[in-house]
């Protein structure tokens, strides 16, 4: 089996506010194997971007770590200087923001990031330049070599997006963090992304973390999936076993909000009734138990990830007292 | 859900983040003490600031002179805190006049049509390309010296100063999305320019006008260093600079008490100013939450 | 009958003006569109961006001026007529805005913002408390939201204040511009059911805009795809979801996957790029990201065709998908 490349282990992350520590994160636990493409699942309010900040180590200046471990590779992240993870970051963790329209500079030439980036590697810039277009042709950008002197305002975000890809895969990371990277495109746009997406990291053979809340695109892009909710991981597993077979209450009501999976046509949509909960009094218990139709006397206590199945877990007591839901 | 929003008035909100801000709560307190000891100064003054003594003159800080006497035998302190109200009479009226010229210019152009807006540009153009000392000078040798002239010359020329940031916000404010929604309620030019564009552009007027008041002073400090301001004997920092520059030798303290006031007002408006802008635009951006 | 609303043939062009001497290049962002809108039922206009939904959407609630062509409310004329006849018109026709938070007037509290409809249509002399205590409980906003401002609240909440606002004088027609974008999907739903049941309690027609086919699905009557400034497909919304006929619309089905990974994707994968309104394409404008692209596709420009039951599109080989199907 091999190791993963990231592993989160009991990471619990707060944000200092007025009113007291706003405990974003709370003994959050993931695995990306290697190869692999984890999806982490959450709407607002869930600790995905918080976790992001927190692995890359580029948190708010009121972000206080509490517990826990970010192994990459082996080696805890949280006790790297700047130095160090200024190396790591953009050659052996790469990242894609969401908004494509503000990834780039907007006065300089695509080719002339392009090849910046690679500051690191001391090949001669014709080289570089032959790299660069070689990546955006991967990515399905045509006349690669004119478009380097194009600047990013004359691409549709669609393209900056996939540039965005190439140059974070162009240093052959082991891992890419890509958080939200299809939210700000339109759907047929979001096609073509998640395809050279794909392509791409078959071909350089990264691991990739990707943030969504699209579900239909995470069934589509993702080996596992991490659902989070309200700082805390509620169920995880393969792609397959959760979405066909949720765990958790939660889970499940999720799926059946989303307009894709409603087949029939009705006036009165699914939602979840409600709202998260107060992250800074955190009640005891089960997070989800406010919200949760089956909420039940043990829901008093807060229930931690248990197996439902192979390697896949849910953290819910329904779980515990029937067996597999 | 959060519940816990205090809602305490405008006020009060600019108040309370003002106090977090330590740089921000000494301007605060700066300020306050210049503009009480100006508003008080006929009853806090020790000695009548025109009163001249002669054998008591240059003499340096003593118990009885807390910054010693001038070439007069005038006390200094009661001029320096004498000077602070005129600097203040000067620098409210003449703010005060070039913002609502300058707020009602600025929204007309920047909402306007396009040749009003050409128009208006090129008057704020126009007055700005005179340099204020040049200005006053000329107007001066017309007119003659007083404080009613140096208060209408700066205000003219400041007017340009505040014009153009109305203008630039209303232009920026005039696209946003609310106010093509009030638009499609129906809302007249008057509505829209009045209830919605003015509210939020007085907010990062009050920044700049906090922070021009020590350039206004300054201005009134230096017209009467050349004798161009208000006429003696009334006190200004300006003559008291005037007056310690040419009797240096004779005493520093003249020179030191013109100039301190004046370094203190600008560190305390500035502070005051620079804390306010912050405390002003993240409202206007809306809370920043943590995800 | 009348429809509520008719769109014909409306063109809205800008004119870009380059340079005070050099005359300007003009765009047509909305490039003769047609469709009709029935009292009390819900038309959806899908398209991406750059297809001028937003444009359309806004001529039609008076805010942008149609170049050519005609909207008629009620068979009242509504292209150039001016805004002191278009004020009166305000109580009937309203519009929901796409940013939640934007929309609102930062330094206004909840309870003025909800009754600015009444304030400027000078309608002073109701009870403006009770109107806002009616029109928050009709959102379903508590009560205490009153004297919150638009930061203090959240992009759901700012929304249902941009409904309460909206249907305060009670309207006739609400144009609503992507209700549900930014919405977690968890709430996406509350905001739908919270239309559709205004919508029955008031007899409202609405339009929405919006570029998530899957929201247009459940709650719309019928609908119209819109392409680079044109209806490329239009139809009552179930018959145009089982049988699409221009290959843009197969592309947006198929871009908006359900949540299972062994679901059967037919992935219509659209080559190239959005092109520019500037440079519009020769012949039918979506010829160059077309999969099913022909060879004159690139130089006929399709007409729009009715092929009956209410159903109409803009393609000279509608269904190819099927023909190679067929053929196969």
């Amino acid at each position: 089996m091999n190791k993963p490349v990231l592993d989160i282990r009991d990471l619990s992350v707060s944000y200092n506010t007025p009113r007291g520590p706003l405990r974003a994160l709370r003994n959050v636990s993931m695995k990306i194997p290697d190869k692999k493409i984890v999806g982490i699942v959450g709407e607002s309010g869930c600790g995905k971007s918080t976790l992001i900040s927190a692995i890359i180590r580029l948190m708010a200046p009121n972000a206080t770590v509490g517990t826990g471990e970010i192994l990459f590779k082996d080696k805890n992240l949280l006790d790297r200087t700047t130095t160090e993870m200024r190396n790591l970051l953009g050659v052996d963790i790469s990242m894609v923001f969401q908004d494509p329209m503000q990834t780039h500079n907007p006065v300089l030439t695509v080719g002339k990031q392009m090849v910046d980036i690679q500051y690191r590697d001391s090949l001669p810039k014709a080289d570089k330049r032959k790299r660069a277009a070689e990546m955006l042709s991967k990515v399905g950008i045509p006349d690669a070599d004119a478009r380097l002197n194009q600047y990013p305002f004359e691409f549709s975000g669609g393209m900056r997006q996939r540039i965005a890809i190439a140059m974070a895969l162009m240093a052959k990371p082991s891992l890419l963090i890509a958080d939200e990277p299809t939210t700000a495109l339109d759907a047929t746009l979001e096609v073509q992304v998640i395809k050279r997406l794909r392509e791409l990291q078959e071909e350089v053979g990264c691991a990739i973390l990707f943030i969504s809340h699209h579900l239909g695109v995470i069934a589509e892009l993702c080996d596992e999936v991490v659902v989070m909710y309200a700082g805390e991981v509620i169920e995880q597993g393969s792609v397959r076993d959760v979405f066909h077979d949720p765990a958790h209450p939660y889970t499940r009501a999720l799926l059946d909000c989303d307009p894709g999976h409603i087949k029939e046509k009705t006036r009165n949509l699914p939602t979840i009734p409600g709202e998260i909960p107060d992250l800074v009094d955190v009640a005891d218990g089960c997070i989800f138990q406010a919200r949760c139709t089956h909420v039940h006397g043990a829901c008093a206590n807060r229930p931690n990830l248990q197996p439902v199945n192979v390697a896949h877990n849910v953290a819910c007591h329904l779980n515990q007292t029937e067996g597999a839901v | 859900m959060s519940t816990d929003i205090k809602t305490r008035s405008e006020i009060g909100e600019i108040l309370y983040h003002l106090t977090r801000d330590r740089l921000g709560l000494a301007g605060l307190i700066i300020v306050s003490l210049i503009v009480f000891s100006a508003i008080l100064a006929p009853w806090i003054v020790p000695y009548d600031p025109i009163a001249m003594n002669i054998p008591d003159r240059l003499q340096g800080p003593s118990l009885s002179h807390l910054l010693g006497t001038d070439q007069l035998g005038r006390d200094t302190f009661s001029r320096v805190i004498m000077g602070g109200r005129v600097a203040l009479q000067v620098a409210i009226p003449t703010i005060a006049g070039a913002i609502s010229i300058g707020l009602f210019l600025g929204m007309i152009a920047g909402y306007g049509p396009k040749w009003l807006d050409t128009l208006i540009v090129l008057l704020f153009d126009t007055l700005r390309s005179f340099p204020t000392v040049m200005f006053a000078l000329a107007v001066v040798a017309l007119v003659g010296p007083s404080l009613n002239t140096v208060i209408l010359v700066i205000m003219i020329t400041s007017i340009p100063t505040y014009g153009r940031v109305v203008r630039t916000l209303t232009q920026s404010l005039r696209s946003s999305e609310f106010i093509t929604a009030e638009k499609s309620l129906g809302a007249s030019t008057t509505r829209i320019l009045g209830v919605h564009i003015l509210p939020n552009v007085l907010g990062p007027l009050a920044v700049l006008a906090a922070m021009d008041i020590p350039t206004v002073v300054g201005l009134e400090a230096g017209l009467s260093f050349l004798g161009m301001g208000v006429k003696p004997p009334t006190p200004s920092w300006g003559s008291l600079l005037n007056d310690g520059y040419s009797l240096i030798r004779n005493t520093p303290w003249l020179i030191i008490s013109g100039g301190i006031p004046l370094i203190l007002t600008t560190l305390g408006f500035t502070f005051l100013g620079e804390a306010l802008r912050d405390v002003v635009d993240p409202k206007l951006r809306g809370r920043g939450g943590v995800k | 009958m009348s429809a509520l609303l008719e769109v014909d043939d409306v063109i809205v062009r800008f004119n870009i003006r380059s340079g005070l001497l050099q005359s300007g290049i003009s765009i047509d962002a909305v490039s003769g569109v047609d469709l009709k809108v029935e009292e009390g039922k819900t038309y959806g206009i899908v398209g991406e961006s750059g297809s001028g939904k937003t444009t359309l959407a806004r001529a039609i609630a008076g805010l942008h001026h149609a170049s050519e062509g005609s909207i008629r409310y009620r068979g009242r004329e509504l292209r150039d007529l001016p805004e002191s006849q278009f004020r009166q018109l305000r109580r009937e026709i309203v519009m929901m805005f796409q940013d939640p938070i934007g929309s609102l007037s930062p330094r206004l509290s909840i309870k003025s913002l909800v009754t600015e409809p009444f304030r400027i249509q000078g309608m002073k002399d109701r009870d403006l408390d009770a109107e806002a205590k009616r029109l928050l409980a009709m959102v379903g906003l508590p009560q205490e939201f009153a004297s919150r401002y638009p930061y203090q609240i959240s992009g759901g909440q700012a929304r249902r204040v941009g409904v309460a606002r909206a249907l305060a004088l009670g309207p006739k027609l609400l144009i609503a511009d992507e209700p549900t974008a930014g919405l977690d999907v968890s709430i996406q739903g509350e905001m739908l059911n919270l239309l559709a049941r205004l919508q029955d309690e008031l007899g409202l027609a609405i339009m929405i805009i919006t570029h998530n086919l899957n929201v247009v699905r459940h709650i719309t009557d019928n609908v119209g795809i819109m392409y680079l400034g044109k209806l490329v497909e239009e139809g009552p919304t179930e018959q145009v979801f089982a049988n699409p006929q221009h290959p843009y619309t197969l592309a947006l089905l198929a871009a908006n996957p359900e949540p299972d990974p062994d679901a059967q994707l037919m992935r219509v994968e659209l080559q190239g790029e959005p092109p520019s309104v500037m440079q519009r394409p020769t012949g039918c404008e979506f010829h160059n990201r077309c999969p099913f692209v022909k060879p004159d596709c690139n130089s006929i420009v399709p007409t729009w065709t009715d092929i009956g039951n209410g159903r109409s599109h803009r393609c000279r080989y509608p269904e190819t998908w099927k023909m190679n199907e067929n053929t196969q």
